[in-house]
């Protein structure tokens, strides 16, 4: 066991447990954190993953999270939004401690993986998911100001 | 690892059946979805993998809600403009 | 048939199924072992074949038929949804009010559209080089359209999205299977053979002869289907009001 898989290894099972914790009980705007922070948590954990089994094109995995994992925390975000609205969830901390890690993570990442296209395709992933979610972040707290239907 | 994964996806889905109400039930499924994916990737299966993230993560929490929200909308009278 | 028959018929079959099931589980290979039959051959078949990918391989070279089964049950699945939720006679369509949408959503979901879009046409594109090929990329391109609702409203979707020809499109794109794989059987010989066209280079785009044909056949159907599908959906939950009295 490497060091790329037992880190991977904590932040997936840190990350699961918490997010699973949070998402089965308490409030909706507690379970709508929960679901966002745990894409923010898998993503750099998929990436560990590529890492530790040294096959690049696990990447591509973590890309497509990256991509629709902020899209499916905007659909709660859209459909729940009057349910949100009376009661919007707080997690500015919570949010930018997740994109700090996920940054972290690829910033590592790239070092180790040296200047090459691998690197691009991690930057495109780390980028994606840190906007993607502290966007679905803002959304959840407010994005959907009006009624919507 | 993988004992972690299978543990992770093993309580998601008992939390899944155990919640009641649908709206809640997708967000444990959209959170399920991402833990399968994971497990999926730590046995070495990055095909499957990304099968489920693309459908888990987003595409059926969109069906789910849809539905839930077709349900639940009161039936409107004949030319009641919003 | 009375039922008590028939519940003996249903248990002596069960029973069967389970004893054959068993038995079949008691001679598989041990869990993460590094004896690997199946495995071994299909590898092998793959690299024959210059696909990078064995998954790639397996779905759409050596078991495309299945593939051809899978995709007919999706283009079934979205005939009957689209069957089922048709708009009937005691319903009408109201027209939804336009969503407000704060900015910084708005800015993200339209940057991050072609952004999906893009990657979309890539996993399918690498099918048989990486890991995803039709069905991933397809779901993903399809989920990167419906951005447009999330990020902005339904009228701007519509604009975009004429459902009428994504259900052509559907329907080509699985005859666009059919044909690839009768192409085969009359210049190969057998249904769906992959011996017709040139392996190419190993690991490169246009390798692994009808593989990326068939990728591209079963990422345009799901990614069609997955669009009539949400679309039905969408006007069900947004558009179409019942009327009451009904």
């Amino acid at each position: 066991m490497n060091g790329w898989l037992l880190t991977a290894g904590v932040v997936l099972a840190a990350g699961g447990a918490a997010a699973l914790l949070g998402v089965a009980t308490g409030p909706l705007r507690r379970r709508v954190v929960a679901q966002n922070l745990l894409t923010a948590l898998a993503c750099p954990g998929l990436l560990l993953l590529a890492q530790a089994y040294d096959r690049p094109s696990y990447v591509d995995v973590a890309l497509v999270l990256a991509l629709l994992g902020p899209v499916g925390t905007l659909v709660f975000a859209r459909l729940l939004a009057d349910e949100l609205a009376a009661d919007p969830p707080r997690a500015r901390t919570l949010t930018w401690a997740a994109a700090g890690l996920g940054a972290a993570v690829v910033v590592v990442l790239c070092a180790a993986v040296g200047p090459s296209r691998a690197m691009v395709k991690l930057l495109v992933t780390g980028a994606l998911l840190i906007v993607g979610n502290v966007i679905a972040s803002h959304a959840l707290s407010g994005g959907f100001p009006g009624e919507s239907r | 690892m993988i004992v972690v994964a299978l543990l992770l996806v093993a309580a998601c889905a008992t939390t899944a059946v155990l919640v009641r109400d649908p709206v809640h039930q997708a967000l444990v499924l959209a959170v399920l979805g991402t833990v399968l994916a994971v497990l999926f990737t730590v046995l070495q299966a990055p095909d499957v993998a990304l099968s489920q993230l693309a459908v888990g993560s987003a595409l059926t929490p969109l069906l789910m809600l849809l539905a839930v929200r077709k349900v639940k909308r009161p039936r409107r009278h004949k030319g009641d403009e919003r | 048939m009375n039922r008590r028959t028939r519940l003996w018929l249903v248990a002596v079959g069960g029973a069967g199924l389970a004893a054959l099931l068993v038995a079949a589980c008691l001679e598989l290979p041990d869990f993460g072992g590094d004896r690997h039959p199946y495995g071994d051959r299909a590898v092998h078949e793959s690299l024959a074949r210059h696909t990078a990918n064995t998954i790639a391989s397996v779905n759409f070279d050596q078991r495309a038929l299945d593939t051809l089964g899978e995709i007919s049950i999706l283009f079934a699945a979205v005939v009957g949804c689209v069957v089922l939720l048709r708009q009937t006679r005691d319903e009408h369509r109201a027209r939804p009010r336009p969503a407000d949408v704060a900015r910084p959503v708005r800015r993200y979901a339209l940057a991050v559209l072609p952004v999906a879009l893009l990657t979309g046409l890539y996993v399918i594109a690498h099918g048989q080089l990486s890991p995803g090929g039709g069905f991933q990329g397809g779901v993903a391109a399809a989920t990167a359209l419906h951005l447009l609702y999330l990020g902005a409203d339904y009228r701007t979707l519509e604009r975009i999205r004429p459902v009428g020809l994504y259900e052509v499109g559907d329907a080509l794109a699985v005859s666009a299977y059919l044909v690839t794989g009768l192409a085969c059987l009359i210049g190969a010989g057998s249904f769906l053979a992959n011996t017709l066209l040139p392996y190419g280079t190993f690991n490169t785009l246009s390798s692994g002869g009808t593989v990326p044909l068939l990728n591209a056949a079963v990422g345009m159907e799901v990614a069609c289907a997955v669009v009539v599908l949400l679309a039905r959906f969408l006007d069900q939950a947004v558009e179409i009001v019942e009327e009451n009295g009904t």
